[in-house]
């Protein structure tokens, strides 16, 4: 293999490497975010994030998480808890703005 | 006239009977749903939306109406009252309402009413935080701290938390770092006598 051609391998193993790091990385730093906060689809688990809602000041971002929280219950009565989770998530994110 | 008088009379009584029964319909299923213990007080289920918004309501404006005649002391902004203020919050408040930095507790995740994290910054006036802090909010925590705290201590604290929302970890671990111990606070009240120039 000429110089040449090794370090374009080298290079697209390294930026390959990295995506592959990168991603599974974006969700943890996400899960650690939200790692405070009861993230499970279960009663207790919505329970404990619409107390956490509820304490949010009145504004637009609680607004936001409020309609998310609505959304998870739906989800969670139609036993699609990888929506509800998702719906929760996204309550967090307005919670944590 | 006296036609006028009893077409009126005759408008008046069922229209003030059926508000008596629907008084006592309303009392009536008060009195039930409290004696019934059918109304879940856990901590782990959250109110109802109306309920919730009808005990912050209250809570806000008898916060509200309390505080009206305090008066706060004109140094709030004394940087030696904002550090003596974070040594007391770091001791006092933070395992509840947290600090910059740091994760929730586990008792901030458990309490109901959620304590709001102050770092994020209040709706409250000084006045309103003062008087907070010192009589505490019955069914939600938050103690009375002016049973066992002078006024002066209470104001440094509230000092502090006008400084809390813009403060980094790093500024806070150092302003606490910065103040003197809860025990030579509590001693230095002690010694000088409250700072009670308001009336509450």
């Amino acid at each position: 293999m000429k110089r040449g051609n090794r370090f374009c391998v080298f290079t697209s193993n390294l930026i390959f490497g990295a995506f592959v790091l990168a991603v599974p990385g974006v969700s943890l730093t996400a899960a650690v975010a939200h790692e405070g906060h009861g993230m499970t689809c279960t009663e207790t688990g919505i329970n404990a994030l619409n107390a956490d809602v509820q304490a949010i000041r009145d504004g637009e971002a609680k607004t936001r998480a409020m309609k998310e929280m609505e959304a998870a219950q739906d989800m969670m009565a139609k036993k699609n808890m990888e929506a509800c989770t998702s719906h929760m998530h996204n309550a967090m994110d307005a919670y944590e703005e | 006239m006296s036609n006028s008088f009893g077409s009126k009379a005759m408008r008046f009584w069922p229209m003030a009977l059926l508000a008596g029964i629907a008084i006592l319909a309303i009392v009536g299923a008060a009195a039930l749903v409290t004696v019934s213990g059918r109304y879940n007080v856990a901590a782990d289920v959250p109110h109802t939306q109306a309920v919730y918004w009808l005990m912050q309501t209250s809570r806000d404006r008898s916060i509200e109406v309390h505080a009206a005649n305090i008066v706060a002391p004109d140094n709030l902004a004394d940087p030696k009252r904002v550090a003596d203020g974070a040594g007391l919050y770091a001791e006092m408040c933070s395992r509840c309402h947290l600090a910059p930095g740091t994760e929730r507790t586990e008792i901030s995740r458990g309490l109901y009413p959620r304590a709001p994290e102050l770092g994020r910054g209040v709706d409250l006036t000084p006045t309103e935080e003062f008087w907070v802090v010192k009589h505490g909010i019955k069914m939600t925590g938050m103690p009375a701290w002016g049973v066992t705290h002078g006024d002066k201590l209470l104001w440094d604290l509230v000092a502090f938390l006008q400084k809390l929302p813009e403060l980094t970890p790093d500024q806070y671990r150092a302003l606490v770092k910065s103040a003197p111990s809860h025990e030579e606070m509590m001693g230095t009240e002690a010694d000088h006598g409250h700072e009670d120039h308001t009336h509450h």
